[in-house]
């Protein structure tokens, strides 16, 4: 990278973040190593499954959606509230959005990369995945268009598209800095992806608009995605799933995990880079408020589903939250309200929230509690369904767990490679804001 | 009119005489239109709680378009008390909600009663003290911000759960308490744009240029809040249909089986969302104070068919005393938006 001497603070800025893209640590190619051990070794499980059968995981009757369905929900969860921090902020000229918009829009596209695996992981029969979408076949088959499931597909691929153009325009300006900034090979990359990008005002003027009406676009799609994904399990006349509140529901759960995991991928991102300057306490105070807020939104969900369980006389209903919180998984469901009602609650003290390391443990207590919230409802719902002749328990195997670990490593293997590709900071908002 | 000086005396006097014409029209007439108190009671509610937790939202979030009508949204508190003193004239009706009959751990008088009544009093106390608090531009407005936005939640909660879903006891959706406390935030925004209308000029004279930010902000949120309100109603609408269970989709039919009722439903659908959806989408319909004025009133009007389409299907409405209740409560509304200057305390960013 060509160093500038100038004290001009907007030279400044190009510097501190276009240094990350430097030559990579020790340190970083340890961390790529170990996560990418770490997928492989799932691939392999997952590739013993498919030889092998479904039957090696847990999944039997009555409970045949397991960790795979509640890992999909999760990490959809994770890839919604990416675009959703960065739009909504956007759109509601918070300036704070600078410090954490590109590692949130970058999130979304690895989470929902990794979170689309885990249906075709899930269906066993991979190869056969294309029989989801409709196309002209000789035997008349047509899919469902009455499953939500099928709205799913159609849902989230349309999600990940306008994920992927709404973090590709909003690096554009960044990639076109890094053109000036760079040399040899990595120039000529950044020059192609920059598209001619030279910032006139003509330029400007046009992005500007279409910034503006992606963010538009995202935040009522977000929602509405999310919603969907609720309705997986909503429209099924199944207790415990069968409410109306699921759609906003599984909507602030994911803002609220999905921030939790902006600030557990930010923390150390600031630490270890050194980007105080620009990621702030201030700004990560800010972002604990969020956490807070949404995490009040789902208590009143919780509080509301459990209550209503007890309304009627429906003793279906009564039945499946006395066994959630008494039952067979009861610890879980414990641990949920504990990491996701109780424990953000502590960020109602100022102290607590500008506590960077107590705010990035908070964060990945949280990501824990969401993962068993997707959990208990999906599973204890299944266990324990209208008949006591087919009530049952459900383990996950070490097939299961293999591959949920390697999710986890594919998610942060390609966070790794995202920290060295592309700038991890919007210079030109940085800029805007000097 | 630009303002009118009134003492608080005089302004709770009038008050109390509004709750005693409303008790007059009530029990004192022919006695037909047993629900006509629930929908004016649920639908001031939704807009007096709504109004406050507008500026408590905007105050924590420190947004700045809201300054220049703060005051005139958080003179709209003393309905509030206005709202507990309608709940008490409601009280003696509590035989027509069917669990009464049967009173259970949570359903019973007087537990329904004490809840509501606490809960009422409380966001009428903290919405009175977060106004003062906050017009004098104090710190401490902030916490009872959460604190009002708190009580705000349960009580509209409540409001929803206890006041109109239970006409249908054993029948219940989850998300009615959230819908209900949305559009109550949303009626709050609806009002903000009635006012910037009111203010055209006086806000045009001051600053124009924070004058049509102001009001294009308005224009977004209310654009915002439409969509929201449709697909948090569409998410309710769907699992009903979707489940085809009788116990739950018989209330969807008992709203849509007759033209009447088909009507009323297509024209709150109309007011809460189809006309701001469409007038907002464009830039110009948020620039006009006139329309965006207009905008809002319909979408309170939404908003009260919508209340009547909740009740009307259980317990007979009465239109002239819906009237004479809505006039004189609205009365007391105009009487507090114009005599805000002497009202509230004077000071801070409001003003």
């Amino acid at each position: 990278m060509k160093e500038s001497k100038a004290l001009d603070p907007r030279e400044e800025v190009e510097r501190d973040v276009l240094a990350v893209l430097c030559r990579p640590g020790v340190k970083w190619l340890a961390a790529v190593a170990l996560c990418a051990a770490l997928v492989l070794l799932g691939l392999g499980l997952w590739g013993y499954q498919i030889h092998r059968g479904l039957g090696v995981s847990g999944l039997m009757h009555p409970v045949n959606w397991g960790v795979y369905i509640t890992n999909f929900v999760f990490w959809v969860g994770i890839a919604h509230s990416g675009t959703l921090i960065s739009a909504v902020l956007f759109l509601f000229r918070a300036r704070f959005r600078t410090s954490f918009n590109r590692a949130a829009e970058a999130m979304t596209i690895f989470a929902l990369t990794v979170a689309g695996l885990f249906p075709l992981i899930h269906l066993g029969r991979v190869w056969i995945f294309y029989y989801l979408f409709p196309y002209p076949t000789e035997r008349h088959l047509w899919v469902n268009f009455r499953s939500p499931l099928i709205w799913d597909v159609f849902a989230v691929s349309t999600y990940m598209i306008v994920s992927l153009i709404f973090f590709y325009v909003g690096l554009l300006p960044d990639l076109a800095i890094a053109r000036r900034r760079f040399s040899g090979i990595r120039k000529k990359i950044f020059a192609v992806l920059s598209l001619g990008w030279v910032g006139s005002l003509d330029q400007w003027r046009h992005y500007n608009r279409l910034y503006l009406f992606l963010a538009a676009f995202a935040t009522p799609l977000v929602a509405s995605v999310h919603s969907i994904v609720s309705w997986d399990f909503a429209v099924s006349i199944v207790p415990g799933w069968h409410t109306t509140i699921f759609a906003p529901y599984f909507v602030a759960g994911a803002i609220f995990s999905g921030t939790a995991m902006v600030i557990t991928l930010v923390y150390p991102m600031q630490r270890i880079l050194k980007l105080e300057k620009y990621i702030t306490v201030d700004h990560f105070e800010a972002i604990a408020k969020i956490l807070l807020f949404t995490s009040l939104i789902i208590s009143y969900s919780y509080l509301v589903e459990t209550g209503f369980a007890f309304y009627g006389d429906n003793v279906f209903e009564a039945e499946q939250f006395r066994y959630r919180s008494f039952g067979h998984y009861a610890h879980l469901y414990w641990v949920m309200i504990f990491c996701n009602s109780l424990l953000p609650l502590t960020l109602f003290i100022r102290r607590l929230r500008r506590s960077l390391p107590f705010l990035f443990a908070v964060s990945l207590l949280v990501n824990v509690g969401m993962w068993m919230e997707r959990f208990v409802i999906i599973v204890n719902s299944l266990a324990r369904d209208y008949d006591p002749y087919a009530w049952g328990t459900y383990t996950p195997s070490l097939v299961e767990i293999g591959i949920t670990v390697m999710s986890f490593a594919l998610f942060f293997l390609l966070y790794l490679l995202f920290l060295k590709a592309v700038p991890v900071l919007s210079m030109t908002e940085i800029k805007e804001h000097l | 009119m630009e303002s009118l000086k009134l003492r608080p005396a005089v302004f709770y006097l009038l008050l109390l005489s509004a709750v005693g014409g409303i008790a007059l029209a009530e029990y004192g007439g022919s006695g037909g239109g047993k629900g006509s108190l629930l929908v004016t009671l649920v639908f001031w509610s939704c807009l007096a709680q709504g109004a406050v937790a507008v500026v408590a939202i905007t105050d924590l979030v420190r947004a700045r378009w809201v300054a220049s009508l703060k005051r005139e949204l958080l003179s709209l508190y003393p309905l509030q008390f206005l709202v507990f003193l309608l709940f008490l004239l409601w009280t003696p009706r509590l035989s027509l909600y069917p669990w009464s009959a049967e009173p259970g751990l949570w359903l019973n008088e007087p537990f329904f009663v004490g809840r509501n009544l606490a809960l009422l009093l409380l966001s009428s106390l903290l919405a009175a003290l977060f106004a003062r608090l906050s017009l004098r531009g104090d710190r401490r407005a902030n916490l009872l911000a959460v604190l009002y936005l708190l009580v705000f939640v349960a009580s509209q909660s409540l409001v929803a759960f206890d006041w109109v879903m239970t006409l249908e006891y054993p029948w219940y959706s989850t998300l009615f308490g959230a819908f209900f406390c949305v559009e109550a935030i949303y009626a709050g925004f609806a009002l903000a744009g009635v006012a910037s209308y009111l203010l055209r000029r006086q806000r045009c004279d001051a600053d124009p240029e924070t004058a049509r930010k102001g009001l294009r902000d308005v224009g977004n949120l209310l654009f915002g809040f439409s969509v929201l309100w449709a697909g948090l109603f569409f998410a309710q609408y769907l699992l009903l249909w979707y489940g085809n269970l009788p116990e739950e989709v018989h209330y969807i039919l008992r709203r849509t089986g007759s033209t009447s009722a088909l009507a009323l439903s297509g024209l709150f659908l109309a007011g809460n969302f189809v006309l701001p959806f469409a007038v907002f989408l464009s830039r110009k319909g948020k620039r006009l104070p006139a329309v965006v004025g207009g905008v809002s009133l319909v979408v309170l009007g939404g908003l009260f068919v919508e209340r009547v389409v909740y009740v009307f299907p259980v317990l007979s409405l009465h239109a002239g005393v819906l009237f004479v209740e809505n006039v004189l409560i609205i009365f007391v509304g105009m009487a507090a938006f114009y005599g805000r200057k002497t009202l509230l305390p004077r000071g801070g960013e409001g003003d």
